[in-house]
């Protein structure tokens, strides 16, 4: 028994070892690992990396943390404003982000984070609806109410996320994704409640699984697992949908806990140079801010229409706001009882 | 015994029919255990299979092995795995022997407030000792990462060890402990050379159900752990829900042919235990 | 301190700490207000448990239990037979059987749910197979359905069903069977008077040990069930970790400690029944 305890405290020390690191929670598929290595290579910073798959969980694990933990974390725009809110992040200091020339300003200086203050934009993409070319003609799926049409019944994926789901009967009843009024929230919720029975399963963690392994033929997806699954060899099909699909930023962010600080600032810096960038959005499939990264891309991704939308569909859609406590409760308990069924 | 065999078919049978009625029972026999391996083999299968998506074999590969031991990621949360088991498994055992010892030997008051908490944890389902784990390092403000799962790990061990070594202790002759007693040993050390060496085996086992169940946990892992030691369940749980992950098919062949070596080794070891 | 101090110290000190306290404060919590800043503030309150009972809450609680028992009855149906037929192998075939049983656990459930996804899918071996013997003509939805979530939850409790039943087998003094012969009962009047009374406490202990952990098994729904809160686990996983209404979750993991220690009476019932009725029949006989 003593030589077990032994060789279970070496084997302890050795994982307990604590070097130059940088802790990453990253939405999960969001990052080429190649990306990762290079980053250890060049600096000698270890990267230990954790994924999750809706802000919410992300959001509380943090909290419950008390913003400790982590270094690098990847919020959705209406969690930046709400996290900086809180005191959970600390600001970013630019000085040390000699790429962040790069960004497209366009996506900089938003509501969410004025003079981005805590946040550096990492990806920004929409959630639409994709479905599998092999087996459905072009044309029968168009907008959003397409999907309530019977023929799906237990038929279709849904996002795991209860701002995305609510944003397509929102906008499907004529009003905004990014409403505050309890009113509309409800009556988004009798919307929703119809289009149950149609679905078979939510995935935010890799929309694109279900339908590479056969199980799923349409649904909501993200354009960049659309991207990946085309990559894959799936004839998956990606439409903005004529009530407008959602639009999102994701942004770089650094916890107030964060105990790795310079590494975080390091880290992101690397994320911002022109040939990381390129190296992710190729690998991901999603549009990148990085501005000086889009010469780099290759035609096939710059010129798809999944990865970059057209300027008329983004027009036509609407990007993701804070939407306030109040509101996102009242969402988050109808998210609850749709996904029980009721 | 031969009555309950009897009792399958009609109680007043020829030799055939009870030939077919031990036919059927293996049939039976073999339709569950075809359900508890096929799901395994498939997976073993599939670790050597060129194809990612396993539908159909298409020539015979290392390479999800080396895959596996390139993913630093999925190799440390492997190793925390590991020693949270081992570690976990040789406190609980340490700490549930002396606990069996003290509920054999001892009378105090809140003994059967013990051995009541004890099958509390042994009986409570999963989710709700999670939370509890939750609920006291949140309230202590034990940070979630390694001490919290290993304390959790330990805790939930602890009843399977104390029940395999008590029955060992029921078993023997505490006339033993009495002689050494009497020959001038002191209580610790009778306990360490009277009492531990003769309840071994049941040690033993003890160590190795606590080494499974932590290896095997997921619900309890998954709440109190924390980004700074993520460990497999929680590694392969995202793996597994972003997609076919050959790596850990290989992963899952690696800890089968691991865990059959550990089962074959422990029953030497009980054999010898048993035969001295 | 002398050993005998320390050692009850050890452990009155280790279970108070992280059983006792923990469980304490959980059921605590459960009449706590929840605060989405601090988690729980004052005052206590019931509402949580009379959340429970809105038709919301109601609904996943009650279908938890109905996917639970169902999952329960089928793992029953196979594990009895199947200790039964064990009970009465020689010694040798007995140990092995039982380590081949319980060898799958050494490999992480996780990883065998994963396993029965790759089964069940549309290009899965199980529609394949289903295919090739020409019982349907195109693949069936087996995964993310309520089907997949029994199927998963069977396969992984099985075991812990089939162990306490065959220890009651194990234990079941056959000479009662041949009495029973003796007297010219018949095989159902056995089963009926004399097997099934005596396995009983097999059957409750394995019921307990299977039933309410089903309803915990939140990765199960997660993957086979196509992340619908199912199961009680997915909702109590929400409500700590996503929703953060921790006074909510503890209030139904209370709930399923109180069915706990409600089907625990029935154990200890159950065996008092067959002590005494095993005292009758040996009268009787």
């Amino acid at each position: 028994m003593n030589k077990l305890l032994a060789a279970s405290a070496i084997l302890a020390s050795n994982l307990a070892f604590a070097g130059d690191k940088v802790v990453v929670y990253n939405w999960s598929e969001y990052i080429d690992e190649s990306v990762v290595e290079q980053f250890t290579e060049e600096t000698g910073i270890e990267v230990e990396y954790a994924t999750f798959d809706s802000n919410e969980v992300m959001y509380s694990k943090l909290k419950l943390q008390q913003g400790k933990g982590y270094d690098i974390v990847v919020p959705s725009t209406y969690y930046v404003s709400k996290m900086s809110r809180e005191g959970l992040l600390q600001p970013i200091d630019k000085s040390k982000l000699s790429n962040f020339g790069n960004l497209n300003v366009d996506l900089l200086n938003k509501d969410y984070d004025k003079g981005n203050q805590y946040s550096v934009p990492y990806f920004w993409g929409s959630t639409a609806i994709s479905y599998d070319a092999d087996s459905i003609e072009a044309g029968t799926i168009t907008s959003w109410k397409d999907l309530w049409n019977q023929q799906w019944e237990g038929k279709l994926l849904l996002t795991d996320d209860v701002r995305e789901v609510f944003h397509m009967a929102l906008r499907i009843n004529g009003h905004s994704g990014n409403t505050r009024n309890p009113e509309e929230i409800k009556q988004a919720y009798e919307t929703l409640k119809s289009l149950i029975p149609n679905v078979l399963v939510f995935n935010s963690e890799a929309p694109r699984e279900p339908f590479l392994s056969g199980d799923v033929s349409v649904g909501m997806n993200w354009n960049g697992e659309v991207y990946m699954a085309q990559q894959e060899g799936a004839n998956l099909e990606y439409v903005y949908p004529t009530e407008g699909a959602v639009f999102w930023v994701d942004s770089l962010v650094i916890p107030k806990g964060a105990e790795n600080v310079d590494n975080a600032h390091k880290f992101i810096n690397f994320l911002l140079k022109a040939d990381v960038a390129r190296a992710n959005a190729e690998y991901v499939g999603y549009a990148t801010p990085n501005q000086a990264a889009i010469p780099l891309l290759s035609d096939e991704v710059r010129n798809n229409p999944a990865v970059f939308p057209s300027q008329e569909d983004i027009n036509n859609g609407e990007f993701h706001h804070d939407i306030g406590d109040e509101a996102s409760q009242l969402m988050n308990e109808y998210w609850q009882k749709l996904k029980t069924g009721m | 015994m031969i009555a309950i065999s009897n009792l399958m078919g009609p109680s007043k049978e020829g030799k055939g029919s009870a030939r077919w009625a031990k036919a059927g029972q293996w049939l039976f026999l073999g339709a569950i255990f075809f359900y508890l391996y096929a799901p395994i083999a498939v997976l073993v299968v599939n670790s050597f299979n060129q194809s990612k998506y396993g539908h159909n074999w298409k020539g015979f590969t290392w390479k999800w092995y080396e895959k596996l031991l390139n993913n630093q990621n999925l190799m440390d949360a492997f190793w925390h795995s590991i020693a949270i088991g081992l570690l976990a498994a040789t406190f609980a055992t340490l700490l549930g022997t002396l606990m069996a010892y003290a509920l054999y030997r001892y009378n105090f008051t809140l003994k059967r407030v013990t051995s009541g908490m004890l099958f509390v944890v042994m009986m409570s389902p999963d989710i709700v000792l999670a939370i509890t784990f939750l609920v006291i390092f949140m309230a202590l403000g034990i940070h979630l990462g390694f001490w919290s799962l290993l304390i959790a790990h330990i805790t939930f061990c602890l009843p399977f060890v104390v029940i395999t070594v008590y029955a060992r202790l029921n078993d023997f002759d505490g006339n033993l402990i009495e002689a050494a007693r009497d020959l001038g040993a002191s209580e610790a050390r009778t306990f360490f050379t009277v009492v531990m060496p003769m309840s071994m085996p049941a040690i033993v086992s003890g160590w190795l159900l606590s080494f499974t169940l932590s290896l095997d946990d997921v619900i309890v892992s998954s709440f109190v752990t924390g980004p700074s030691y993520e460990i497999l369940p929680i590694r392969v749980f995202s793996m597994v829900r972003v997609g076919v992950s050959p790596e850990v098919n290989a992963l899952a062949t690696g800890l089968l042919i691991l865990s059959v070596v550990l089962v074959v080794v422990a029953q030497l070891i009980l054999r010898k235990g048993k035969s001295q | 301190m002398n050993f005998r101090r320390l050692i009850i110290s050890v452990t009155l000190a280790w279970l108070t700490v992280f059983v006792f306290l923990p469980h304490l404060l959980l059921v605590g919590t459960s009449v706590m207000t929840p605060n989405p800043d601090h988690l729980v503030v004052w005052p206590v309150t019931l509402d949580s448990f009379e959340k429970v009972f809105t038709p919301l809450y109601f609904s996943v609680f009650w279908h938890s239990l109905e996917l639970a028992a169902i999952a329960t009855v089928i793992c029953l149906m196979l594990a009895y037979p199947f200790a039964w037929i064990l009970s009465t192998f020689n010694s040798r075939t007995q140990a092995l059987l039982l380590f081949l049983l319980i060898l799958p656990f050494w490999t992480n459930s996780l990883i065998r749910t994963y396993a029965i996804k790759i089964l069940l899918g549309k290009k899965g071996l199980v529609n394949a197979t289903m295919i090739n013997l020409g019982i349907i003509d195109e693949p069936i939805q087996l995964l993310y359905t309520e089907f997949a979530v029994i199927f998963g939850l069977v396969y992984l409790l099985l075991p812990f069903m089939v162990l306490p039943l065959y220890s009651s087998f194990d234990k079941m003094d056959k000479s009662l069977l041949e009495a029973g012969r003796d007297l010219g009962a018949g095989t159902v009047q056995r089963f009926r008077h004399i097997i099934l009374p005596l396995t009983m406490p097999g059957i409750v202990s394995g019921s307990l040990i299977v039933f309410l952990p089903a309803m915990g098994m939140f990765y199960i729904a997660d993957l086979l069930g196509g992340a619908k809160n199912l199961l009680l686990g997915n909702v109590v996983k929400n409500l700590f970790l996503v929703a953060r209404d921790w006074p909510m979750g503890a209030a139904f993991s209370v709930i399923m400690m109180l069915m706990m220690a409600l089907m625990l009476l029935l154990y200890v019932q159950a065996n008092r029944l067959v002590s005494r009725k095993g005292g009758l029949h040996d009268s009787n006989l």
